[in-house]
């Protein structure tokens, strides 16, 4: 190996070392604002562009399956599904109210910021997008997001004075508090790195069943509560396992998120 | 004059990467366009554009992705070393070693990505992660080269063919 090769390798190793501490300093956001600020008319071009061109791609992968179509009536019933919720949620809620005969305070977290996705992390072990909303727009680290029809996306966690990262809850380090609608049972949905969501912890005896809905529980103050997750596409269950497994689907297509809601009205609560 | 065409595919590359490669999957992963592109450029070109440009690509791509600046150029800095060894022509193949190039960067950069989610405090399976991100990345950039390949070959042809008049 040649002196020249092994002294510019040390050195490009060196300046990212240098650049990746500097990093958790926050030093180079202004530059990366600036750069995503300069690239975000054209990577949403870039997109717009090849968006046939993908269309065409993944139709004819998933033979049979008219995409467009396919989108239009999933976004009808994830907002369907997602009225739904809402209504069976409050109506469980009103029953609670009517039953403990006092006033809860109005639910929090009801104000949205509207914004477009133009990026997304190039890695495969990561699921994060960049949307154009920032610091300018007062979107604060742990704010939650929603698609346009209401069902949970992820979390920002890192913002730019104009624009921000999400990261999605189908990203191997997210973890969502959760429920069944039906059977009001708890446990935690996680992502991994196949972009899969399951539910852990859920209890053996647990009555889970396909096709259940899955909601934010609330707990931990990270979420708001009774926030549509997905729905129940699988449940395993191992006779010497203390929990089963349940696989849910998200009801967002989130491989192709364009447009999202930052819930600006719910503050999350600190993580420990 | 190749270096500065160069620099403007890498950027290129990365504003592609993160903007219209989302949209394609290939065996569940997305390919990664830069590192196509920069190994191709490697095998074919010399290795003095490969030295400005590896760095480059990470640079940018650190710009416009969600990692700290830095840690994309720190995944692709292996290439340093492959291009030198490319240069030793061990075959006469230009396509074999890009082949092996493209395998090799692209295990560089997840296994880089995978390890700071395992410092973040990520329990990570070693065999879900090879199923489920480094084998299926692998099998998509090589595919992704076949095309790739050809343009860097023919463009690389045609700047050869500019300098000789």
């Amino acid at each position: 190996m040649r002196v020249r090769t092994r002294t510019w390798f040390s050195l490009v190793v060196a300046v990212s070392a240098l650049f990746i501490i500097a990093s958790q300093f926050s030093v180079f956001d202004p530059l990366d604002n600036a750069v995503l600020i300069v690239a975000e008319p054209i990577e949403v071009g870039l997109r717009d562009a090849s968006q046939p061109l993908a269309d065409f791609v993944n139709n004819a992968t998933n033979a049979g399956q008219l995409s467009d179509e396919n989108q239009l009536l999933r976004q009808e019933v994830e907002r369907l599904t997602s009225e739904n919720a809402r209504l069976q949620a409050s109506e469980s809620a009103l029953n609670e109210l009517k039953q403990l005969q006092s006033i809860r305070a109005p639910k929090q977290g009801d104000a949205f910021l509207e914004a477009s996705v133009f990026a997304r992390d190039p890695s495969n072990s990561k699921d994060m997008i960049a949307i154009d909303v920032g610091n300018s727009d007062s979107v604060k680290e742990g704010m939650v997001v929603l698609t346009r029809q209401g069902s949970l996306i992820g979390t920002i966690t890192k913002v730019l004075d104009d624009s921000a990262w999400v990261t999605l809850m189908t990203d191997p380090s997210s973890a969502v508090g959760a429920l069944i609608q039906e059977s009001r049972v708890q446990g935690v949905v996680a992502g991994s790195l196949d972009g899969d969501l399951t539910m852990e912890f859920v209890s053996e005896t647990a009555d889970v069943k396909e096709g259940d809905l899955v909601l934010t529980s609330g707990v931990g103050g990270r979420y708001p509560q009774d926030e549509l997750i997905g729905q129940v596409v699988g449940v395993e269950k191992a006779a010497q396992d203390l929990f089963q497994s349940v696989r849910i689907k998200p009801l967002a297509d989130l491989s192709r998120l364009e447009g999202v809601l930052v819930q600006t009205g719910f503050e999350p609560r600190e993580a420990n | 004059m190749a270096v500065g065409i160069g620099l403007v595919a890498v950027t290129f590359a990365a504003l592609v990467q993160v903007s219209v490669m989302p949209s394609f999957s290939l065996f569940g992963v997305q390919p990664n366009f830069l590192i196509v592109l920069l190994a191709a450029w490697v095998s074919i070109r010399y290795r003095r554009e490969a030295f400005v440009l590896i760095p480059a690509g990470g640079l940018v791509l650190g710009l416009l992705d969600a990692e700290p600046l830095g840690l994309a150029m720190l995944a692709l800095t292996p290439l340093i070393f492959l291009a030198e060894i490319r240069e030793m022509r061990l075959v006469e193949s230009d396509l074999l070693p890009a082949v092996i190039l493209v395998a090799l960067a692209t295990l560089s950069y997840e296994i880089t990505i995978l390890l700071t989610l395992a410092i973040e405090g990520e329990h990570l399976n070693m065999w879900t992660s090879m199923l489920d991100v480094l084998v299926p990345a692998v099998m998509a950039n090589v595919l992704l080269l076949l095309p790739v390949y050809g343009v860097v070959r023919l463009a690389s042809w045609d700047m050869r063919q500019q300098r000789a008049f």
